[in-house]
């Protein structure tokens, strides 16, 4: 094997590989299961956009923050919160993540700076810049970053944070993860100055565009960017274009796209296809070692979803506790 | 000796406190400090009453001026409290709370309960509510129900300076957010406040004013409105009691329903609009758990259903005042 | 034929380089009042045809607002618009296909707003078709930073053939890069850094510099070019370019603190300088790395590729706009005496 090419260790490109494989099994298990009609409620999949959620997420530590969107399965995965019990709470069981009390769209782990999938596009913006702000007077390095999509980037909530951000000098990262629709909606359509950067540099911050189907360009791109934040360089808009492979949500018929468009993607712009045929070509990782870890993802899922499809429910207790610390 | 302070000075005075004693309480508003940026005086307006004047010189790291931008930096101080601080957010006059609304009913809310009791926001908006000020329809506004109506926020709006310190010190301390509504019109009002620290739990009601022929409950503005009222009446032989509820929710019940079964008779004063206001809800409260021990229908005295008027004379007839409150009792001993 | 073609791809300007560097990023309405003010020149001297490439990026909605605005009030400063009918895929493949596509039209030139690398993916597939950079992108080396309007008169004197091919077209230099059976080319520079990953694609983390072959570098230029600009200087004309075999700065005998890109200056490790001749083949001084073309890293090799750079000469022709533009001077084209129909579309 020649040496190591890429900017992270083998172990690292393991576990950045693992964490995407992660969300894709997930994704599309849910997707089977949704259809089936196992799964409560409303699910938006991350499948197609793994790259730019393990991408930026390959360089947090717990005490770096993330808000995430409706669509937020991916980044949860991506920061380390535990998969059984997201599975768990995506079944609305006792054992899920917020004890079946949240749902999909809320999973969260403040423990490990997840703060919540967000029912309300827009909302993680100016909580990203309060967690920015708390890590500044606590004086550690801590980051927060916000993800939004295309759609949501056109929020007051997102537009008023970022020039909050630029006015405190927060180490906040707004993150677009522009995947050309929102909900049926093209980006064409709904963003008047169709540039982020443009948009990111009116608010007085830097904004850069990376290839969010490419694994190593959202990494290199975010490492700075994270890195710069750190040492106090303020906020940067980072936007990762990219695809998703399904519909806004599950069970939309997605007739606002092009015929073979989503084949297309599936073809040429996987992101996971694309890591590995990098990895493979550079002779650092073997086909054999990721195939072990797709046994090894295939498996976890496989448990995740035993152990919630057997987990209990929650009962009237649990209806009417947790809504304040102490009332 | 008694010291005597203004409710405007007893916010400030919590504050400095509270911020000396935790360093990780933090204020942040608009104009808060003021003249940011200027080349004038900073600290040039200490909040748009002066509320918050002198803080920044006691507390720099602490007190942080905002662009004009409610759904940034409530949010932000709703995201710090899940992260480590315990920030005051302070939104000029509640009715701005449409701009930022989302931050803090789907947001701050419902965190903990949707996250599984794993998550804890330690919040205070403080905002200034009410009429009078001649202020007109988007700035005097009470809207304690829309609030009160919000599992997971706790609702806050004293009636004098005693009080304010205390439940704003336990804002402060507590866990949860908090929304603490302080009338515009009663910055002035003065009473004997203790110079040390002290917080008064939330969910007490107080007794403003035994009385035994009738139960006047009410909050805010509405409580000193309530004892002139009560003063009045004492002349015609009506002997009121005024029940000040403090807090909102929780809200303390039991001492209502207490008063109830003695008095028999009930007013329900509130500024908010009518519909679905907290007049509405203790009635209905009471009317289910103290029925047997009425004499006669509840009464209730608010506002019409209209938002709030420019001129002053329509504003004073907006505004519940004592000779209105003084009738609404007249009407309830009679009924 | 006068027909021009402009290609104003909104993806250039938009990478790492506003953060690694102070690049600026040109905003989007800049832009179209660019194309606006090259359409004023182009229309000034009698081109009534300009195709332009599609993008969703904003550059349209603002041009055709103003155009069609000017075209309701009766003014005619603009020649005829029409957008190619053509996919568009929002990446620097549409710069590459509208090339392609102007070409096969057989447009008298095309006119390239971008940097150098938005001018390579042009030069890459406009065959013989003479092109004019203005210089809107991030590393502007190639593209000469000049008023639009002046662009735009110069390119229609040219297509026009009032201005004659001689004194209208000069002729440039390129690099050939092969990597086995793969080809790209680069118009100013092609650098062997130690990276062997695309990532980002930007350079500049100059210990992993290695190599450095130019086609011209001038001592007032940006970029990696200006590593020959002082060292070694060599001229768009000159039928010869430069080779620097880079290396770590605790190994050089000599760093030179140069202005790799905008508002980034850094020392580089300097190994040797060489003059390179046109149609050899040079190879690079390490078995694996990337080869980075104007300035972004575009193909990685290893020990088993085989890789060649060659420097070619009078391999494209640019529209040469001070010498268009003197010559316009010195024979009086832009005058009319009274019994002269003007030339200008009005």
């Amino acid at each position: 094997m020649s040496t190591n090419p890429f900017p992270l260790d083998r172990d690292s490109l393991l576990e950045a590989y693992r964490r995407m494989k992660t969300i894709r099994e997930f994704e599309e298990r849910l997707h089977v299961d949704f259809a089936r009609g196992d799964i409560p409620g409303f699910v938006h999949l991350y499948a197609g956009e793994e790259a730019s959620g393990v991408g930026i997420m390959m360089h947090l530590k717990d005490h770096d923050r993330i808000a995430s969107t409706h669509r937020g399965h991916g980044h949860c995965i991506a920061k380390g919160v535990d998969v059984k019990g997201m599975m768990a709470e995506i079944y609305g069981k006792t054992t899920g993540s917020c004890g079946g009390k949240g749902g999909s769209m809320h999973i969260a782990d403040l423990s490990k700076g997840m703060m919540g999938a967000n029912g309300i596009l827009g909302a993680g913006a100016p909580l990203i810049c309060g967690a920015a702000l708390a890590a500044q007077k606590l004086g550690h390095d801590g980051v927060g970053i916000t993800f939004f999509g295309d759609g949501a980037s056109n929020q007051g909530t997102v537009l008023e944070s970022m020039n909050l951000a630029a006015v405190w000098n927060l180490p906040a990262i707004f993150v677009v993860e522009n995947n050309g629709y929102a909900e049926s909606t093209s980006v064409d359509y709904a963003v008047a100055s169709d540039s982020y950067v443009d948009r990111a540099t009116g608010f007085g911050m830097p904004g850069i565009t990376v290839d969010g189907t490419d694994f190593f360009a959202v990494y290199e791109a975010a490492g700075e960017v994270i890195r710069r934040a750190r040492e106090g360089a303020g906020p940067t808009l980072l936007e990762c274009k990219m695809i998703r492979f399904y519909g806004h949500f599950e069970g939309d018929a997605q007739t606002y796209r092009a015929p073979g468009e989503n084949e297309d993607n599936r073809a040429n712009r996987d992101c996971l296809k694309i890591f590995r045929a990098k990895v493979t070509e550079a002779k650092v990782l073997t086909n054999a070692e990721l195939d072990a870890i797709d046994a090894e993802v295939m498996d976890l899922i496989e448990e995740s979803v035993r152990q919630a499809k057997s987990a209990p429910l929650p009962g009237p207790e649990q209806l009417v506790t947790d809504v304040y610390v102490s009332y | 000796m008694a010291r005597m302070l203004s409710i405007k000075n007893a916010i400030n005075e919590a504050i400095d406190q509270e911020m000396s004693r935790d360093p990780t309480v933090v204020m942040m508003g608009e104009d808060i400090v003021g003249g940011a940026g200027t080349q004038g005086e900073v600290d040039a307006w200490g909040g748009v009453l002066g509320v918050t004047k002198g803080l920044y010189a006691k507390h720099p790291n602490q007190m942080i001026d905002t662009p004009l931008s409610e759904s940034a930096y409530v949010g932000a101080a709703i995201g710090a409290a899940a992260c480590g601080l315990r920030p005051i957010a302070e939104l000029m006059f509640i009715d701005f709370m449409g701009v930022c609304l989302d931050q803090i009913y789907n947001q701050a809310a419902k965190f903990r309960y949707m996250f599984g009791g794993k998550a804890e926001t330690p919040v205070v908006i403080r905002a200034m509510c009410g009429a009078g000020f001649r202020a007109a329809a988007q700035h005097s506004q009470m809207l304690t129900p829309i609030f009160t109506h919000i599992p997971g926020l706790k609702v806050v709006c004293p009636s004098n300076a005693y009080d304010t310190k205390g439940l704003l010190i336990q804002a402060i301390r507590d866990n949860d957010p908090v929304i603490f509504l302080e009338h515009k019109n009663l910055y002035a009002a003065e009473c004997d406040v203790p110079e040390e620290p002290y917080a008064i739990p939330f969910g007490e009601a107080k007794i403003a004013r035994e009385g035994k022929d009738i139960t006047i409950v009410a909050y805010g503005l509405m409580v000193p409105n309530s004892l002139a009222a009560a003063d009045i009446l004492k002349k015609e032989g009506i002997d009121c009691e005024v029940i000040d509820l403090r807090t909102l929710s929780p809200i303390d019940m039991d001492t209502v329903i207490e008063s109830v079964e003695s008095t028999g008779r009930l007013v329900c004063v509130d500024e908010a609009n009518p519909r679905c206001s907290i007049a509405a809800d203790v009635s209905a409260v009471v009317a289910r758990d103290a029925f047997r021990a009425l004499k006669g229908p509840i009464g209730m005295v608010t506002p019409p259903h209209t938002p709030v008027p420019f001129s002053p004379t329509l504003e004073d007839l907006y505004i519940p005042s004592p000779a209105r409150i003084a009738e609404g009792v007249r009407k309830a001993m009679k009924g | 034929m006068s027909k021009v073609g402009i290609i104003a791809n909104p993806v250039s300007a938009r990478d790492i380089r506003r953060i690694i560097s102070h690049a600026g990023n040109l905003p989007i309405n800049d832009r179209a009042n660019i194309v606006l003010r090259m359409l004023t020149g182009l229309a000034a001297v009698g081109v009534n045809e300009v195709v332009i490439m599609p993008e969703n990026g904003g550059i349209r909605t603002q041009l055709m607002r103003t155009i069609t605005r000017e075209a309701r009030s009766g003014a005619k400063r603009f020649p005829n618009v029409t957008y190619l009918k053509m996919p568009v895929t929002c990446t620097a493949e549409d710069s590459a296909e509208a090339a392609r596509r102007m070409h096969d039209q057989g447009v008298g030139a095309i006119v390239v707003l971008g940097g150098d690398g938005t001018n390579r993916v042009v030069a890459s597939h406009c065959g013989n078709t003479p092109i004019a950079g203005v210089s809107t992108g991030t590393n502007n080396a190639f593209p000469e930073l000049r008023e639009p309007t002046i662009t735009g008169l110069a390119v229609g004197l040219a297509v026009t053939r009032q201005v004659p091919t001689e004194h209208a077209f000069a002729y440039n230099k390129r690099l050939e890069v092969t990597v086995n059976d793969q080809r790209e080319i680069a118009l100013v520079d092609v650098a062997v850094v130690a990276e062997r990953y695309v990532g980002a694609r930007a350079i500049w983390k100059t210990d992993s510099f290695r190599d450095l072959f130019v086609t011209f570098g001038s001592p007032d230029g940006i970029g990696m070019s200006s590593i020959v600009g002082l060292l070694a200087p060599v001229d768009r004309l000159a039928p010869e370019g430069r080779r620097v075999r880079l290396v770590p700065l605790g190994q050089a005998k000599t760093r030179l603190c140069a202005p790799i890109a905008p508002g980034l200056i850094d020392l580089v490790g300097i190994g040797s300088v060489e003059k390179i001749l046109p149609e050899t083949i040079y190879l690079p001084s390490v078995s694996a790395g990337t080869l980075a073309l104007d300035g972004e890293r575009e193909l990685t090799f290893s020990e088993t590729d085989d890789v060649g750079i060659r420097l070619q000469t009078d391999a494209f022709r640019t529209i040469n706009v001070p010498q268009c533009m003197a010559y316009a001077a010195k024979h009086g084209l832009l005058n009319t005496e009274a019994e002269t129909m003007p030339r200008a579309a009005q």
